[in-house]
């Protein structure tokens, strides 16, 4: 009965969530006020999405190759054969879902960052699944495949299993909230923070980090490596937020998340975009949106 | 280079929502207010009739004998209808039906009867209430009709010429003034006597002499009572219809007065009315069961009650009757229910999914488990959607190991669902739970995409996400269940099915509502306790 009496404890204090933008008001303000359903392609497709960033001269990771049928998997495989350090994408996926990042090249086949085999019928068979639509919610879907970054030494100190991503919510091309989300052991080197990754919330003016969250709970360090997470500077942060806002301008999203790596050699890459950016941020930066919307000028509902 | 459409950034803004809102809100009264201002519609004609099934059993030890078993069969008059008539018996017996007075007879005979032959009948009735307006004026004449003669004389079990009947009879003035004061009189001394249910049969005398008495008992008293003061009267034996299994029958009395036989039960208090429940089966004072001496003998009544529309509803509704329609067609009326009901439980799902935050599978997938679950029950239909999910989890724990793909999974998924409805409703069989046994009625469709909803949060690898979306969806479907099978709701959108809108207006409502949902106050702990102190974005 915790959990209810927990309930009742947080209705009580209702009136402190003012500046709480919850998940009715995210889809009908921001989400369904600012962008066009059928618009969320231009962020839901990754390669989409990319063309798009690059046309917007915004910098992403250098693309390999892409593919759409099964036609394509022979000419796809023959491209990566002795090919090392790269990641395989579908174009739909979501969550992180299918994607596999591949370190050295191996005799028939690779390793992967996991540190797994992959042979090359391996390959083949998740090519098709990814082609099959096995990762997103279609019948089909097409193949991504990038080179792989080399995280920042910073996020390599974060934690080096995995790559760490920063997260920036903007709207109408003004940073509203970011993030920067770690993944760990427990979430199996992903950086979702509902699979257990640690959200890190950084001042956007300064991009200096202040607060972590790991689980719900705020924490210092890095639960599993030991690493402080707050007060860290965050490098290229000038050159990040411009990226940010560059990519949100390349698209016809109004409210948008941008999802930014930081590369060792080249600096922020834009990953991936979200049109409808999740509410987490809110806990993780420990206040709410509304705050961050009227701090900009900008007022919802 | 892609065409990325129109640059420029949509703000949409929305207008009019308010008047939407308005206008959705008024429609519904006005056309109500014409229905019954104009079209002289009332709300009551809307109430569906109860329609009872009802089955008379009866198992025989015939010991491979001869034997014969005798009942009686449900009238049909100007209150009691019989849609159908069935009887139900082993070949060893032949069905014959015979008229004995004013009663239907129902004879079974049979040679070389084994020990448990079952026979019996199943009827079909729909029933209505009776009132009698027992005017003061009413006299009791000095002649009757001939016809009335045996309706005043004095039987074995009903003494109205004994001295201490008569004595009784003077005693509460049975004798003096109108029809309607004698009656009450001798009513109220009767539902006096204490009531204890003796399971054999009491004369009025005796019934008198010990000052209680079950219903038989203080029937034949009345009987004997308004027969001595010159009033004709009779026994009436029959069943009050309750939904499930039952052995009582139960008798009251009819008084001839003013031209009618006007209905009396002094036990259950009815004074010149019958309930809408009360199947008449014999008049006079008969015995329902007979059958050959030396056999042992029982029996037992099993009532199932189901609604239909009333057929003054089909025929004073002029306009827009849904019900016509339904009838014309020849679907069942529960349907209509259904159907009427559905957008009312997906208004139930929204309120919940939206303004609580409770995970469902979808904003049908509720309203339409609940559907389905009044086919089982409440509580079954529940159980049943929860043996299919494990299901679905064990399948695909032994599926996951082949790496099959998505689609084909899923083709698997949906035979496994068949298997486990179909194997389930033959455990049920077999430990004989008849509730759950009605999973086969479950609609297969509905059932399936419950499971392609779970096994796809499942697959997505969060087995503990999926069970939380089932119990929300559980939580929701029972809500959803209240509602929809409220008899006042049903009545109100059965009637008038323009107040369907309201659940529209409701939507667009909470389709504009940017309130925080219940459960994100305790999500967003963080955010009231203001963590973040002052770090605002100073760009």
């Amino acid at each position: 009965m915790w959990l209810l009496s927990d309930l009742v404890e947080a209705f009580r204090n209702r009136s402190r969530y003012g500046s709480l933008v919850g998940m009715n008001n995210r889809n009908v303000s921001l989400v369904r006020g600012y962008n066009r359903r059928e618009d969320y392609l231009f962020a839901d497709d990754k390669i989409l999405c990319k063309s798009l960033l690059e046309a917007g001269g915004v910098s992403v990771p250098p693309t390999i190759a892409t593919g759409e049928g099964l036609r394509d998997i022979p000419r796809l495989l023959g491209l990566l054969r002795g090919r090392s350090n790269f990641v395989v994408k579908p174009a739909s996926g979501s969550g992180g879902d299918g994607i596999v990042v591949v370190g050295e090249a191996d005799e028939g086949g690779w390793q992967t960052a996991k540190g797994s085999f992959l042979g090359e019928e391996a390959m083949g068979r998740h090519l098709a699944e990814i082609v099959f639509g096995a990762f997103s919610n279609d019948l089909e879907d097409r193949i991504l495949i990038e080179e792989r970054i080399v995280p920042h030494a910073l996020f390599a100190e974060f934690f080096a299993g995995g790559v760490s991503d920063i997260r920036i919510i903007l709207l109408e091309e003004v940073p509203l909230m970011g993030m920067v989300r770690i993944p760990t052991l427990a979430s199996g080197g992903r950086a979702n923070l509902h699979q257990g990754g640690i959200g890190v919330a950084m001042d956007l003016a300064t991009g200096t980090t202040f607060r972590a969250v790991s689980r719900g709970e705020s924490v210092l360090r890095h639960p599993e490596k030991g690493g402080a997470l707050i007060g860290r500077q965050l490098p290229h942060w000038e050159q990040t937020l411009e990226v940010a806002r560059l990519a949100a301008a390349s698209v016809p999203l109004g409210y948008v998340g941008v999802d930014i790596v930081v590369d060792a050699v080249r600096g922020p890459l834009v990953l991936e975009l979200n049109a409808r950016p999740g509410l987490e941020i809110q806990n993780i930066n420990g206040r709410g949106l509304g705050a961050a919307l009227a701090a900009v000028g900008k007022e919802v509902a | 280079m892609p065409d990325t459409g129109n640059k420029e950034k949509p703000k949409q803004k929305s207008w009019g929502v308010g008047w939407l809102i308005a206008v959705l809100l008024l429609l519904p009264l006005l056309s109500a207010g014409h229905k019954v201002g104009v079209l002289h519609y009332a709300l009551t004609d809307a109430l569906p009739d109860d329609e009872y099934t009802v089955s008379v059993s009866m198992t025989l030890d015939g010991h491979g004998e001869r034997a014969k078993v005798r009942t009686f069969l449900p009238v049909e008059d100007s209150r009691q209808k019989v849609m159908t008539l069935t009887p139900a018996s082993s070949a060893a017996f032949r069905f014959s039906e015979s008229n004995e007075r004013d009663n239907r007879v129902g004879n079974w005979i049979g040679t070389e009867v084994s020990d448990g032959t079952k026979l019996g009948y199943t009827a079909v009735v729909r029933l209505l209430g009776q009132q009698f307006e027992l005017g003061p004026d009413i006299e009791v004449p000095k002649e009757h009709a001939k016809g009335l003669a045996k309706y005043l004389a004095p039987e074995e079990a009903v003494q109205s010429d004994n001295a201490d009947i008569i004595a009784l009879m003077k005693q509460v003035k049975g004798d003096e003034g109108g029809a309607r004061e004698r009656i009450q009189r001798m009513f109220d001394m009767v539902q006096k006597l204490k009531f204890r249910p003796f399971s054999g049969t009491t004369d009025a005398l005796t019934a008198l002499r010990l000052g209680e008495a079950s219903c038989n008992g203080k029937s034949r008293l009345l009987v004997a009572l308004m027969r001595a003061s010159g009033i004709p009267a009779r026994l009436v034996g029959g069943v009050v219809l309750e939904n499930g299994k039952k052995r009582t029958s139960h008798q009251w009395v009819e008084a001839f007065a003013g031209g009618h036989w006007v209905p009396f039960d002094a036990t259950n208090h009815h004074f010149a009315e019958l309930p809408a429940n009360y199947l008449v089966l014999y008049r006079g004072d008969e015995t329902l069961f007979r059958h050959t001496s030396d056999t042992n003998f029982d029996y037992g009544f099993e009532i199932v009650r189901r609604q239909v529309p009333a057929e003054r509803t089909l025929t004073t509704f002029p306009a827009f009757n849904v019900w016509a329609l339904f009838s014309r067609l020849g679907l069942p009326f529960s349907l209509l229910q259904t159907v009427l009901m559905l957008p009312l439980g997906a208004l139930v799902v929204v309120l919940f999914r939206n303004v609580i935050g409770v995970p469902t599978f979808g904003t049908f997938l509720p309203a339409l488990l609940a559907a389905a679950a009044g086919e089982t029950g409440l509580v079954w239909g529940i159980l049943a959607v929860t043996i299919v999910m494990l299901g679905v989890v064990a399948a695909r724990a032994a599926l996951s190991r082949f790496g099959l793909l998505m689609s084909p999974t899923l083709a698997i998924l949906l035979a496994c669902v068949v298997f486990m409805m179909m194997g389930t409703a033959m455990a049920a069989e077999r430990l004989g739970l008849p509730e759950l046994t009605r999973i086969a009625y479950f609609p297969i469709a509905v059932m399936a995409i419950a499971s392609e909803r779970f096994y796809l949060i499942v697959s997505e690898g969060s087995t503990t996400k999926a069970f939380k979306h089932l119990a929300g969806t559980m939580l929701v479907v029972a809500a959803c269940h209240l509602v929809m099978n409220s008899i006042a709701m049903q009545v109100l959108v059965s009637g008038f099915p323009e107040f369907l809108l309201w659940a529209i207006a409701a939507n667009v409502y909470l389709g504009r509502w940017v309130g925080v949902r219940v459960v994100e106050f305790m999500r967003f702990k963080a955010v009231a306790a203001g963590a973040g102190g002052s770090h605002v974005a100073a760009l």
